[in-house]
């Protein structure tokens, strides 16, 4: 990575000989180190044209959730089921095809706009005026690691900035009390790639994601010191910190500010010590807006829990919140990868019946609240299903179409873009991939993807690398 | 396919306007043009002190610029500082007083060589090292799978470090060991080096050969080796012409090719290896001959002396086997299910029953049967192979594999209303196990692992279960054997017999086939010639077999190798295969077929190899170290040479270590960088000579800052010689000046202040804690709680329930466990690179949450809890152990006002939490 250029070094040393370098050294951590290196000298780091939104919530159904069974209707995949066709497999864990499978699922449309959903899905079904859809996704790979590298950070090997990483870049913090990249992983683990899920790569580490385990002691890793320590109690954790602030601030140095970043750094990590269990507290939440979210039933709580959470970052001023629906670190059940069965009773009903209330419930939500209208919300996995079966129920892994939709943040709901073929096999008109969704994201959240970049190792790197394009026919 | 093309094309290379101009086909451009040595520039009546001609290059600068050098720090600084730098550890207070008190005019230097001389060096630089080779533990992608013989590789690094390796010879074994050095097997851990990056398990070996997905992962994994080879060794970024020409670097997508042509023969696995070359040559040989041997029983008749030996081994093997010998009866059955309605069994004349019908995925069968023995001490499963089975058998699966997940036995009850009541079984032996799917996994009560036969298919095979109570089972009594099959797959059984023995205990599975049991069973004297040769040789395989296995264990390291036990669908190749240009990096649209071979942008050497062997994979690596290691490869000993004044400065001459090409920065000293390479390779690449050029310059050893530190002005100790501060006063005027023009420092006009990196922060806490253990190499440390439940996918690691007083943990930092994607929040909070892509350079940032980690980290709190222990042990009274326990992290003294106010906190909150106010000071954190 690049140090401060000479000019943004002088400017800062300038300013902290005319004014102490206390504000200057508070104002260069709150905007992130390595933001102004985008930023032409003597400017700060201007948004490219006027922004749409400017928070997203991520939503990862891990494990590839089925288009088939969900929003992807094929007339003829309901007529032909049990018919063996002859597809070219490229991708997925078999050799060959097995037979079409029509879905299990009832089909039905919904809303002004007409959209077809099943009956696995049916809360999400009341929501779809407003939702945008990319019907036809592609994806590179239909190995699950790779695709969700692919989704998280627009490449399919790891070490990559993931899209919470360069907004965080780009957009720095609207809050000093949390961090501005958030990921709230199911709580039944993590998923497949662990807490690369998140990574900054090769971006400075303010940037990563913060993990938040709201039902672990410490929700962030050291928030508190742990209860059993001897060294922890109210009057010493005051009295220590106020010692240390004096004791760094009789060391300062001109010239380098980052000694008064760190004094100022602890500052900021009581406020957050402050503001994470705020967040993480339930209790003023009204009994309609739990209900909304699925509290009170075992099946959709843990999710809703972590949906209402997201909502409530959202609201405190959390740029980017990256929530986790199913793990990779569980085995092949709970999550998305439904191989085996995606009948109703099986996982994949599991995974709907947990998601399906909590995600409305979010949208619902965001939208009564106002908030909807400049926060992004983007479901996504990282690849479709089969039309035909895997063993006599399942379907497998295929990189060739899926579906993700966005709301919210100045996208148009009711609106779709691109279509599968006939059985929703392959991607067949208007075909994007993740690329131009995150460009479409950083173009509503006022940047322009081709002009965000770091240099790194010789390459000037972007998040969506030589590629991507908005996809204005789902803007409002 | 267009959109795969596209796809692929990993490079993002937004094109700035300067560098657009700029012709890549030309090799006009600093980093590639010849190295010669220049001459060093006259500095007049301003020679340094030192005669250090690093000073005369630098001072020739700062002039330029209008700057002055900084005078040179106190000697407490300069311990610290030097300390950290070679050691990534704190001086001791002793070592502190020791130095300071040294009158002679050579203290300093002799401080240079101790601390050049101690083990601590390798550890520190060679985690340098590790961090440009994105040396990891663990495979990184999804399935993070830990690798547990990667730390030779580590070890190597650090004992060729500690022992000065010359440069050329320290490439040479990193990437060519085993085709350069043949004979010094302890060497192979070096070649750890390309294998050292993320490994993606689930597209290598879990994917069938020829799948896009394997071939493009096939791809990038070589790409992986060739980047890091080239960025390692070379600072260049090849890896952009995988999909194109570079743009901005004349390096062409042929040339790039070339790269991957060399490595093409490889794979990454652990490697064995022997160390001792006696061992080695005792393995080889035992080897060639068993394999000779199976081959033909006749190729190398033995010599009298060991026909001696033999026969008498021979003797003493039948009588084992005789005592070994079971008899088998086969149980009765009287019916065999399935739980699968399209599955169905017919019984053979030989008493096996073979299944027919569709195989579905998983299935349990359940066998009942009538035990005709007075008592059963053991059962066995005979798996048989079938002409009507896929590949014979004796498995449904494609392969002919089956994978039993757990064998459950219970006796019927006598009536229809009575439960059955399990039967314990114990100590599973087989006669062949797959790797990794052993007859233990049976009994393991875990569904998700069994017991396999693959590559052995097609053959018969069986597997012997004590019962745990043999009294339980009596004659006229009905067992139920219940066979679950739960891997998947159709990996099912599909003929199988059942027999059980009253043998007494112990009962195991002879790792012989069925039919020669029967021919030992008969005396020598009733055996033909025929048999008693059949005997002989078989018996001699046996025990050739035996003393191979008596040898020491070979040993084991995650390295590249051309020959690697297969692993499901990843195996190695006989041969390197063809290597073809990529038309925009896609596996689909091949070009031409090139040759392994270097870079022609290196226009002092032929780019193309002229091996006598193209076939050979082996020589290709060796030329490629030889073709990098080149005196007159000007990139190599450029590379190096900065690299190293970036780990003492913070800031190469060229402040991208990785990239010397078109979109790298430009050194800001070029003369000085071209002297340093030269002066380097023409001494014999020693990194300590280089070390100690460098460190023993004035410039290094100047301030960093302009105010004089503490415990010069307040504790008396070593002021700063006056005369070194005249042209260099305490003078706010001078450093805004200096600042102003060269706010980063590139002119060197003071030295730099580091923030301690993660590794040193934590080694130094544990130093000062009187924790550190000092321990060398071996297997990584866990310092986490460590469940690894599901080989198919991660591991769970969780830092936070590791006990912080495990002895794990006071390892040096360089020995930690590096999982790829379940970093130590710890260190991760002070920037630990993640291995998936090389770190030339560490971030050092400081935020929020690494403050929340320093401040509250348990492990750091356990060890500020120690740290107060030890200095009430080491001193007496509170102010002695305050001085003491700031000492130990801040190698200076504390000031008169630091003391009032740390005595103050310490008598109201403990010295314990007086220490955890120490441990978060900047004066700890940075190192002047």
């Amino acid at each position: 990575m690049n140090p401060a250029s000479p000019a943004q070094s002088r400017r800062e040393f300038a300013t902290q000989l005319a004014g102490g370098f206390g504000s200057v050294a508070l104002a260069s951590l709150l905007q992130e180190p390595g933001r102004a290196a985008t930023a032409p000298a003597g400017t700060s780091p201007l948004a490219h044209h006027r922004p749409r939104a400017k928070q997203v919530i991520q939503l990862f159904m891990l494990g590839g959730a089925s288009q088939c069974d969900t929003f992807d209707y094929k007339p003829a995949l309901q007529q032909r089921g049990g018919e063996k066709v002859n597809f070219t497999v490229t991708g997925g864990t078999q050799a060959s095809a097995g037979p079409l499978l029509k879905s299990p699922w009832a089909w039905q449309q919904h809303g002004q706009c007409g959209r077809w959903v099943t009956n696995a899905l049916p809360h999400l079904a009341g929501c779809v005026d407003d939702l945008a859809f990319l019907m036809a996704m592609n994806a590179p790979t239909s190995e699950h690691s790779a695709g969700q590298t692919m989704q998280t950070s627009g490449f399919v090997v790891p070490g990559f900035p993931t899209v919470g990483a360069w907004v965080s870049y780009a957009l720095g913090r609207l809050t000093e009390n949390l961090p501005v990249f958030v990921a709230l992983p199911d709580p039944v683990g993590l998923p497949w790639t662990g807490k690369a899920a998140w990574t900054n790569g090769f971006l400075p580490a303010v940037h990563q994601g913060t993990m938040l385990n709201p039902a672990a002691e410490n929700p962030v890793p050291d928030l508190f010191p742990p209860k059993k320590s001897s060294l922890a109690s109210a009057g010493s954790e005051h009295d220590g910190l106020a010692l240390l602030a004096k004791l760094n601030r009789a060391q300062l140095q001109p010239g380098d500010s980052r000694l008064e970043a760190r004094i100022a750094s602890y500052e900021l990590a009581a406020r957050m010590q402050l503001a994470v269990p705020e967040v993480l507290d339930l209790q003023g939440e009204t009994a309609a807006t739990k209900a909304l979210y699925g509290f009170g039933d075992a099946k959709t709580e843990p999710l809703g829990r972590n949906c209402l959470i997201a909502r409530r970052l959202v609201e405190r001023g959390v740029r980017f919140v990256q929530l986790w629906c199913g793990s990779g670190l569980a085995g092949a059940s709970g999550n998305w990868d439904n191989h085996g069965d995606i009948t109703p009773g099986s996982d994949f009903e599991r995974m709907c019946v947990r998601s399906d209330k909590p995600i409305a419930g979010l949208i619902k939500d965001l939208k009564a609240r106002g908030l909807l209208n400049d926060t992004i919300v983007l479901w996504t996995t990282e690849f479709g299903r089969t039309p035909y079966s895997q063993g006599s129920k399942g379907r497998d892994h295929n990189g060739n179409t899926f579906v993700s939709w966005m709301a919210g943040g100045g996208f148009k709901g009711g609106t779709t873009y691109g279509e599968s073929d006939e059985f929703s096999f392959k991607a067949a008109r208007d075909t994007t991939m993740c690329y131009d969704q995150h460009a479409t994201l950083l173009h509503l959240l006022g940047y322009d993807h081709e002009q965000l970049f770091f240099r790194h190792d010789g390459a000037d790197r972007r998040l969506t690398d030589v590629h991507g394009r908005v996809i204005w026919d789902l803007l409002a | 396919m267009k959109l795969l093309a596209t796809v692929l094309s990993l490079a993002a290379l937004a094109v700035p306007a300067e560098a657009a101009s700029a012709k890549p086909s030309s090799t006009d451009w600093w980093s590639l043009k010849p190295l010669v040595r220049p001459a060093v520039p006259p500095i007049g009546n301003q020679q340094s002190a030192t005669g250090n001609p690093i000073d005369a290059f630098i001072l020739a600068k700062l002039r330029e610029q209008k700057l002055t050098p900084a005078p040179s720090a106190d000697r407490g600084t300069l311990i610290r500082r030097l300390t950290f730098d070679l050691h990534g550890l704190p001086p001791s207070p002793e070592e502190v007083d020791q130095f300071e008190q040294d009158a002679a005019p050579q203290a300093y230097e002799r401080l240079v060589e101790r601390l050049l001389a101690s083990p601590r060096y390798g550890e520190r630089w060679a985690r340098h090292w590790l961090d440009v080779v994105h040396y990891g533990e663990s495979n990184g992608f999804g399935m993070d799978r830990p690798r547990l013989q990667a730390w030779p590789y580590r070890d190597y690094v650090i004992a060729a470090l500690n022992a000065d390796k010359p440069y050329a010879r320290f490439v040479h074994e990193q990437l060519a060991a085993d085709a350069m050095f043949p004979e010094d097997a302890s060497l192979v851990p070096a070649l750890g080096f390309a294998a050292a990056g993320p490994f993606n398990q689930s597209a290598l070996v879990e994917q069938v050969d020829g799948t896009d997905c394997k071939r493009m992962a096939l791809n990038l994994d070589r790409d992986d080796m060739v980047a890091s080879t080239a960025s390692t060794f070379l600072s260049l970024t090849v890896h952009c012409a995988r999909c194109h020409e570079h743009k901005f670097d004349p390096i062409s997508q042929q040339d790039y090719y070339r790269l991957q042509a060399v490595f093409a023969g490889v794979g990454r696995a652990e490697r064995t290896f022997d160390a001792d070359p006696q061992v080695r040559v005792r393995r080889t040989g035992l080897r060639g001959l068993i394999a000779d041997l199976e081959k033909n029983p006749d190729a190398h008749p033995p010599t009298a002396a060991e026909r001696g030996s033999l026969a008498t081994a021979q003797r003493a093997w039948e009588k084992s086997l005789a005592a070994q010998a079971a008899n088998w009866t086969p149980l009765s059955i009287e019916q065999v299910t399935s739980t699968n309605s399209t599955t169905t069994f017919t019984k053979l004349d030989d008493g096996s029953w073979l299944a027919t019908g569709t195989a579905a995925d998983k299935d349990v069968y359940t066998v009942r049967a009538r035990v005709t023995l007075p008592a059963i001490t053991a059962l066995r499963l005979e798996v048989l192979p079938d002409d009507r089975l896929p590949a014979r058998g004796p498995g449904r699966q494609d392969n002919g594999n089956l994978h039993l997940s757990e064998i459950r036995v219970s006796l019927a009850g006598t009536n229809v209303t009575e439960k059955p009541k399990p039967i314990a079984l114990r100590n599973a032996s087989a006669d062949f196990n797959q790797a990794g799917w052993s007859i233990e996994r049976a009994l393991d009560g875990k569904p998700e692992t069994a017991w396999g036969i693959h590559p052995q298919v097609g053959k018969p095979h069986h597997a012997v279960f004590e019962l745990a109570q043999p009294s339980a089972v009596t004659n006229g009594v009905t067992l139920i054997v219940q066979l679950d099959q739960l891997h998947g797959q159709r990996h099912l059984i599909g003929r199988f017999r059942l027999s059980a023995t009253d043998k007494p205990q112990p009962v195991r599975a002879p790792t012989l086939p069925v039919e020669l049991l029967a021919k030992l069973a008969r005396p020598d004297a009733e055996r033909t010639e025929a048999e008693r040769k059949q005997l002989f040789d078989l018996h001699r395989l046996v025990y050739l077999r035996e003393q191979l296995a008596q040898l020491p264990a070979e040993q084991r390291v995650w390295a590249i190798a051309a020959d690697f036990a297969p692993l499901r669908n990843y195996k190695p190749t006989k041969e390197p295969p063809p290597i073809a240009v990529l038309h925009r990096g896609d596996i689909k649209q091949p070009l031409a077929t090139v040759g392994p071979g270097a870079l022609a942008v290196v226009g002092t050497l032929p780019a193309e190899f002229a091996l006598p062997n193209a076939q050979d994979e082996a020589a290709r690596r060796a030329a490629l170290a030889r073709w990098i290691t080149a005196p007159e490869n000007m990139l190599t000993w450029r590379s190096i040479v900065n690299r190293v004044w970036h780990w003492h400065f913070g800031r190469g001459l060229v402040d991208t270590p990785n990239d010397f090409g078109r979109m790298g920065s430009l050194p800001t000293h070029p003369e000085l960088l071209d002297w340093l390479a030269v002066e380097f390779r023409d001494s014999g690449g020693s990194l300590k000579q280089l070390h100690k050029l460098i460190v023993s310059s004035a410039t290094y050893r100047q301030k960093s800052s302009i105010q004089s530190s503490v415990s010069s002005v307040q504790t008396g100790r070593s002021p700063a010689p006056a005369s070194l501060t005249e042209h260099w006063k305490l003078n706010t005027e001078y450093f805004q000046r200096a600042a102003a023009t060269d706010a980063s420092n590139a002119y060197l006009w003071r030295m730099n202040r580091p923030r301690l990196d993660a590794e040193a922060f934590r080694d130094a806490l544990l130093a000062a804690s009187g924790k550190l253990d000092l321990t060398m190499g071996g297997p990584s440390a866990m310092q986490f709680k460590f469940d690894d439940p599901n080989k198919e996918v991660a591991p769970r690691v969780d830092y936070a329930a590791f006990d912080p007083d495990n002895p794990a943990s006071y390892r040096r930092s360089v020995y930690r466990f590096l999982f790829r994607n379940l970093n130590d929040p710890l260190l991760e909070a002070l920037d630990a690179v993640d291995p998936s892509l090389s770190t030339p350079i560490r971030n050092s940032t400081i935020t929020p949450l690494q403050a929340l980690s320093l401040w509250n980290n348990r492990f750091v709190l356990r060890q500020c809890e120690h740290l107060a222990a030890r200095v009430e042990r080491e001193a007496t009274g509170l102010e002695a152990q305050i001085t003491r326990a700031f000492r130990l992290l801040c190698t200076r003294a504390p000031s008169r006002e630091e003391m009032a106010l740390l005595t103050e906190h310490a008598h109201q909150h403990g010295l314990a939490h007086a220490c955890r106010v120490m441990v978060n000071l900047n004066d700890f954190l940075f190192v002047n």
